[in-house]
């Protein structure tokens, strides 16, 4: 049955509207369990955080193991999900740079828009600035473009890649987000607490 | 008391949901594992298999293609050496084993057309049928008696008995002008009317005399 928008079950002129839904959604969630502040973000990096380590890696294993099962059910067929494409450098040279802003500035930039939304200054100053990183990167696009399009490895994923059976991956990768959890709560149990809003 | 079992389980949340989530993902690698159905349903390709609707006689396709109906599209299905040797008039060849190629995925998965396969008899061409309307292409015809019933009823048809009904000689009369129209000769065609010439008439010479003017006679 599913993917519902590629199998036409939801017609294409829905597109737009279920990104916005989506989006606003993910914003509401995003600010409600708190990832508006800069300081719970930056968190994880010192050690005293780890809620979003935690919530993203089970988002990320709810999804997954739920897509699987739904494969399984037939109400969703795996293989028509959208894969993003690997761009190897771009995407190593790349992680690194958001990672770097991301320690800095205290925001990814996701998080960053909600918190323009409920008004901080930080996150507004934030935005500025990543404008102006894209207006640069927009400018220079030409020296950029070999690193931006090379190294291009396809839509793979890590299942293609290493040719695992994805079961088996799925069930490892819980085991280790568990103890990666375990760790992540033992660090911040040793570090100091913090106290912020 | 309730609230105070509650406050005991919930000390112990995240092992339970740790619980939960390897149980969960252990589910998934024992799972067992079949093999992707691809396509329609096996029911539904089975009455499709079974209904002949798929089949669409060679008078019918002969008179689309005589009036140039732009939305029938022939595919061979047959290897391309029996294509080269004979085949229908602007048909395309995509031979069984390159059936489900992507470059005929573009002829065969489509909606504008009306596909209409053929194979010498329709044995083949409804092998290509199944295959294809179980991954449901539409719009898909096969050529009943494929491209030995085209000649024998099209090219080179049977002329009607005298005992047998009108529609039949209007049958052959139709099948007949239809191979006139691919090209068959028919020896009829060639005979030469003999025309008796008759010698004309010799033509009798009428005399008229002519008037001769009466001359002016009078005058004021």
């Amino acid at each position: 049955m599913g993917p519902l928008l590629p199998n036409g079950v939801i017609p294409h002129e829905w597109d737009s509207l279920i990104a916005i839904l989506i989006g606003l959604a993910f914003g509401f969630i995003l600010e409600s369990s708190g990832f508006s502040s800069s300081r719970k973000l930056a968190g994880v990096f010192y050690g005293y955080d780890f809620a979003v380590l935690k919530v993203f890696f089970t988002a990320s294993l709810v999804a997954l193991i739920g897509l699987y099962y739904m494969d399984f059910l037939g109400y969703i067929d795996i293989t028509q999900l959208y894969i993003h494409p690997t761009y190897l450098w771009g995407a190593i040279i790349g992680g690194v740079i958001m990672g770097v802003g991301f320690v800095s500035g205290g925001f990814c930039p996701g998080t960053s828009l909600c918190a323009v939304a409920i008004g901080k200054i930080d996150a507004i100053a934030y935005v500025a600035g990543a404008m102006i990183g894209v207006f640069i990167f927009s400018e220079f696009f030409t020296l950029f473009q070999p690193l931006y399009e090379g190294s291009f490895l396809g839509n793979i994923t890590l299942v293609d890649s290493f040719d695992l059976n994805p079961y088996w991956f799925i069930f490892i990768f819980t085991i280790i987000a568990i103890i990666i959890f375990v760790i992540s709560d033992f660090i911040r149990k040793r570090t100091k607490k913090q106290v912020y809003n | 008391m309730v609230n105070r079992k509650i406050a005991k389980i919930s000390t112990h949340r995240y092992k339970i949901l740790a619980a939960v989530f390897i149980l969960l993902a252990g589910g998934l690698v024992l799972l067992p594992r079949y093999e992707k159905h691809e396509g329609i349903d096996p029911q539904e390709l089975l009455s499709n298999i079974i209904s002949p609707e798929r089949y669409i006689s060679t008078d019918f396709l002969a008179d689309k293609l005589i009036n140039q109906d732009p939305s029938y599209l022939l595919i061979d299905v047959r290897d391309e050496d029996s294509f080269n040797k004979n085949t229908l008039p602007n048909a395309i060849n995509i031979p069984m084993s390159k059936l489900l190629d992507e470059d005929s995925n573009m002829y065969l998965d489509q909606d504008a057309y009306n596909i209409v396969l053929f194979s010498n008899d329709n044995f083949y061409a409804d092998q290509a049928w199944a295959l294809c309307t179980r991954l449901d292409y539409k719009n898909l015809h096969v050529l009943k008696g494929g491209v030995n019933e085209w000649f024998n009823t099209i090219i080179n048809p049977k002329k009607p008995t005298e005992n047998m009904p009108a529609e039949a000689f209007e049958l052959y009369s139709f099948r007949k002008a239809a191979s006139m129209y691919y090209g068959v000769a028919y020896p009829e065609q060639f005979k030469t009317k003999v025309v008796v010439k008759k010698a004309p008439p010799k033509k009798r010479v009428i005399t008229v005399k002519k008037k001769k003017k009466a001359p002016a006679e009078g005058g004021c």
